[in-house]
């Protein structure tokens, strides 16, 4: 594409269409009052909803067999003098976390429409320019045009756990955003330092992933091993912070108990599915040799936070902060997956981030449901709802069963593939993860039993109403996501499987020593 | 020597003329049409459009090589005509409300703004010198515009005493840069510095400290920043709108351009390390200092000095580059910066009173307008995009990191980091944050309106599309040669 053609909004443009069509939302709720309370949610669902049909469309027009980040490619100049271009296209990995940022962005509005919100206005501008930010960090593909939508996302995050989150918000919208911060500031020296290597090794500037992959694997930046290392780690703690991974995992817990119940949905659906793309697709085809170097260390880290995750998640009294620890513990074993190398773990492990974000979401989803009613998340407040709320307590059980691994949803395609791939590579590895998923389904399964079997001991729990409709309209996506992937896994596999074997083979290239 | 004026040589000065003759045009209606007075702003207005019109004059040098203009020159006007207007718009309700609106405010303002641009015309160090002067002492008086108030007062003192102060260190400077060299005029010193080093010669070293002392006084860095404070907070917000923007600007530059002919084979040791030092103190202490304040305007004053600390990261790396993406920096600086200025202004109780951060409690609902400028700004001076604040700081960054200076990087990146616990605390306060008390505040008037509209469109615009704003950049920075790219 030349760099005058005309934007074609639904052909060659869609992916720019994809991108800023939510923000354009987001833009147009400022000239509606903030009284107006149906047209805000008119506005806010006709803007996610018709994201989510260009995604469909997008999904539609998609050839899995494709090789390589290059469809629905967009290239245009940005700023010429410096080599950085309006460049975007994606692959089967992104368009599935494309399509799971769509699904769960008109989810969580959906949601929104059942529950009492305050300064209900930019609780649906907050979501649609996060879903802008989200969308744009999944289908860039200029290193510079990345790190803006990735810290584009921070802002709408920061306020939408600042005004709309609990007691100790401010608390934790703080850490959440310093945390990230550091990382992002990290990479984004990497990334000039980067630049600044690739145009002296090749004499021509570009921060394009699809001049830099082709360079990495040939060795034509002639790295010193100090620092390809350095580089590594400058890209990989951005990404292993958002993950997030032991020990850089401790804003979560804070920011998920805090979060209004949308923010903790799309923090656990999607943004730390972002950190695992991020190392699929910076940190491992870039740096294959160190990536090679410290597997094992990274590996005993995902090993400890998957153990450890599932732990302290077993420990808890409140149900936000069990979830939170167990998406540790989850996406902990992504990681394992990743850095075990082969295309069974890495097809597992990219199956497993959209099969997490939809039971994690559906279970944060249902957590927010109880707390929008009764105000409280200790599990010692509930007890033997199951009579009073048949309807989230089906749905509940669903997504418990789909987060634990029960043959026949989403949860054990995912776990399962990774468990084998990281059987191949080792299989003391492969025990030390077992057990954290055997945990899972204690510390899962207790909550279940805890809130909604048990004797009906408090008064206070009489009154609940079930889920309404709006609330249910939001969450039956996410179920039927959860089933539908059990049952007929093929759909998504064969999706991602194009992706993943090219991650293998860039990785065989270097990393295999 | 005969004085030929050409009419090449007047064109040179064009806005220089043109806001001198508004400034007196103001001073005289006055003095004789005071009714007028309301309408005082907009003639202000005119005064700034019309030294627009006349800055396209042609490039070269003028007045017996006493003046130079170029695109570089031309690249200030623009800005500090910028922040001019930008104060005048914003301020303009202010000073009417509290019967301030004397001629002189914008008349000062006027030929503030001429001095400025005069001293980064002059290819003289004696015209670089009169136009600090002149800048200067517009400044002066207007930090001691609300004279019935101890903080205004003491604002001007503290502020003139250091000016003055930085003027000696300015003078030495210039002698003993003649007294080595046998001309005070850049182009010449160029001429004699490419025939062998003269940044080696100690006489030669101590002039040049003594004048980059004297733009730091101006500039505020550490350790010549002690003033910033107590200025910022008991000067009029209009002033200080200019007063924190254009003057740091146009001293940075001249900063470079006297720099760039006294070391026209690129800076070595120790002045390469020196800036480096200047830099990293101003950033780490700008940053780490305004964590603890609790007044809008003192912070501020300390995020400036860290600002203009990113800024010497620039000066340090000392290429075309780097230079190029000062300027980026330093226009993004100026409208961001002034954007923040503003709507803190129009977010207090008045000029008289005390910005306590406290006070923006609950104006995310109240002022929703306003409250979203002021958040806009501090994401803008946080860096982070899509706002002109992150392509400044990108560029700076950037060529540091390829001209080897890492550390410099580091520190920056560093500091940033530690700037959002006091950025982002302004929207937690405008936005998070119940009021304790109520607040008067006075209602928003349609010129602020405009000077609001204005910012954010650029904070945004050229944080999305910087083309523009690098082009000109660019060949601005061409301007100025540098040594041999290192």
């Amino acid at each position: 594409m030349t760099e005058s053609a005309p934007f074609d909004l639904l052909g060659a443009d869609i992916l720019t269409t994809l991108v800023f069509l939510p923000s354009i939302g987001g833009l147009l709720l400022a000239l509606v009052p903030g009284n107006a309370k149906n047209a805000i949610r008119a506005v806010g669902l006709l803007f996610s909803g018709a994201t989510l049909a260009v995604s469909a469309l997008l999904l539609q027009r998609f050839d899995p067999r494709v090789v390589g980040i290059e469809s629905f490619l967009v290239d245009r100049h940005w700023i010429p003098r410096f080599g950085i271009r309006y460049l975007m296209g994606i692959d089967g990995l992104s368009l599935s976390l494309i399509l799971l940022t769509t699904v769960l962005s008109v989810c969580v509005l959906l949601v929104a429409c059942g529950q009492k919100i305050d300064r209900w206005k930019g609780y649906v501008a907050a979501f649609l320019f996060l879903e802008t930010g989200m969308l744009g960090s999944l289908v860039a593909l200029d290193a510079i045009l990345f790190y803006v939508f990735w810290e584009v996302m921070l802002i709408p995050m920061y306020f939408i756990i600042g005004i709309w989150g609990g007691k100790r918000r401010i608390y934790a919208t703080m850490k959440f955003v310093l945390f990230t911060l550091a990382g992002s500031l990290l990479m984004l020296v990497g990334i000039l330092f980067l630049g600044g290597v690739h145009a002296q090794a090749t004499h021509f500037q570009s921060f394009s992933l699809l001049d830099w992959i082709p360079a990495a694997a040939s060795g034509a930046w002639h790295l010193s091993i100090r620092q390809e290392n350095f580089l590594f780690w400058a890209f990989a703690l951005a990404f292993l912070v958002k993950v997030p991974l032991f020990p850089l995992h401790t804003w979560l817990p804070d920011a998920h108990v805090e979060a209004p119940t949308g923010g903790s949905v799309i923090l656990a659906g999607v943004l730390l599915k972002l950190g695992t793309y991020g190392l699929l697709r910076f940190a491992l085809p870039l740096f294959p040799g160190a990536t090679f170097r410290f597997t094992p260390f990274i590996a005993a880290l995902a090993l400890i936070g998957i153990v450890y995750g599932a732990w302290v998640a077993a420990a808890q009294k409140d149900m936000k902060k069990l979830v939170a620890y167990s998406s540790v513990s989850h996406l902990a074993l992504v990681v394992l997956g990743i850095v075990a190398g082969n295309a069974a773990a890495i097809s597992g492990a990219m199956f497993q981030m959209i099969g997490h974000g939809l039971t994690t979401g559906l279970l944060f989803l249902l957590v927010g449901v109880l707390y929008e009613r009764r105000h409280t998340r200790e599990m010692s407040d509930y007890g033997g709802v199951a009579t009073h709320v048949p309807v989230t307590t089906t749905l509940f059980v669903i997504a418990a069963l789909g987060s634990v691994g029960l043959p026949g949803l989403n949860g054990f395609v995912g776990e399962f593939l990774i468990l084998g791939g990281v059987f191949q590579r080792s299989v003391v590895w492969c025990a030390i993860a077992s057990t954290g998923l055997i945990l899972g389904a204690i510390y899962l399964l207790t909550l279940v039993q805890k809130v909604f079997w048990g004797p009906d001991r408090n008064s206070a729990n009489r009154g609940l109403t079930d889920i309404n409709g709006w609330e249910l309209a939001g969450a039956l996506p996410l179920v039927a996501g959860i089933v539908w992937f059990g049952v007929a896994p093929a759909p998504l596999l064969n999706l991602v499987r194009t992706s993943a074997d090219f991650v293998v083979q860039i990785a065989h290239l270097r990393m295999v020593p | 020597m005969t004085l030929n004026l050409t009419s090449a040589d007047l064109a040179a000065v064009g806005p220089e003329i043109v806001l001198s003759v508004f400034g007196l045009l103001l001073v005289l209606l006055d003095a004789f049409a005071r009714p007028l007075r309301p309408a005082f702003p907009y003639v202000a207005l005119a005064g700034l459009f019309g030294a627009n019109w006349a800055g396209h004059y042609l490039g070269g040098t003028f007045f017996s090589k006493a003046i130079e203009a170029s695109d570089l020159t031309r690249f200030v006007d623009l800005a500090a005509i910028s922040a001019a207007t930008l104060a005048v718009l914003g301020g303009a309700a202010l000073l009417e409300r509290d019967r301030k609106n004397q001629g002189e405010f914008y008349a000062l303002l006027l030929w503030s703004t001429a001095g400025l641009t005069l001293m980064v015309k002059g290819s003289d160090l004696l015209v670089v010198f009169i136009g600090l002067e002149m800048m200067s002492f517009g400044l002066y008086v207007l930090a001691a515009w609300y004279r019935e108030t101890a903080e205004s007062v003491e604002s001007a003192m503290k502020y003139f005493l250091v000016g003055a102060v930085a003027s000696a260190f300015l003078l030495f400077g210039v002698a003993t840069v003649y007294g080595r060299v046998g001309s005070t005029n850049l182009i010449a010193i160029r001429e004699a510095a490419l025939g062998h080093s003269l940044l080696l010669d100690p006489l030669l070293s101590a002039g040049l400290l003594a004048i980059v002392a004297a733009l730091s006084f101006k500039i505020a860095l550490v350790p010549f920043h002690s003033w910033a404070p107590d200025v910022y907070q008991g000067m009029t917000t209009p002033a200080v709108t200019f007063l924190s923007t254009a003057p740091k600007a146009a001293a940075m530059v001249v900063m470079v351009r006297i720099l760039g002919a006294l070391a026209p084979n690129g800076l070595g040791d120790p002045w390469q390390p020196l800036l480096g030092i200047l830099a990293v103190a101003s950033i780490l202490f700008g940053n780490i200092v305004a964590l603890s304040q609790r007044d809008v305007k003192r912070m501020l004053a300390y995020s400036g000095i860290a600002q203009m600390g990113y800024a010497a990261i620039a000066l340090a790396t000392f290429n075309s580059d780097a230079f190029e993406g000062l300027l980026v920096f330093l226009a993004g600086y100026i409208l961001t910066n002034a954007a923040a200025f503003l709507s803190s202004a129009v977010l207090s109780a008045g000029e008289k009173e005390a910005h306590s951060l406290s006070d923006l409690a609950g104006m995310g609902r109240r002022r929703p307008f306003a409250a979203t400028i002021l958040s806009l700004s501090m994401v803008s001076l946080a860096g982070f995009p899509p706002t002109v604040g992150f392509i400044g700081k990108f560029l700076v960054f950037r060529s540091a990191i390829a001209a080897g200076l890492m550390p410099l990087a580091l520190v920056g990146i560093l500091g940033s980091l530690i700037s959002v616990g006091f950025y982002f605390r302004v929207i937690y306060y405008l936005w998070m944050k119940e009021p304790g008390h109520e607040v008067e505040i006075p209602e928003e008037d349609p010129l602020a309106g405009a000077a609001y509209v204005l910012v954010a469109a650029g904070i945004l615009l050229l944080g999305v599309m910087p083309r523009p704003l690098l082009e000109i950049a660019r060949a601005a920075a061409a301007s100025v040669s540098f040594g041999p790219l290192r």
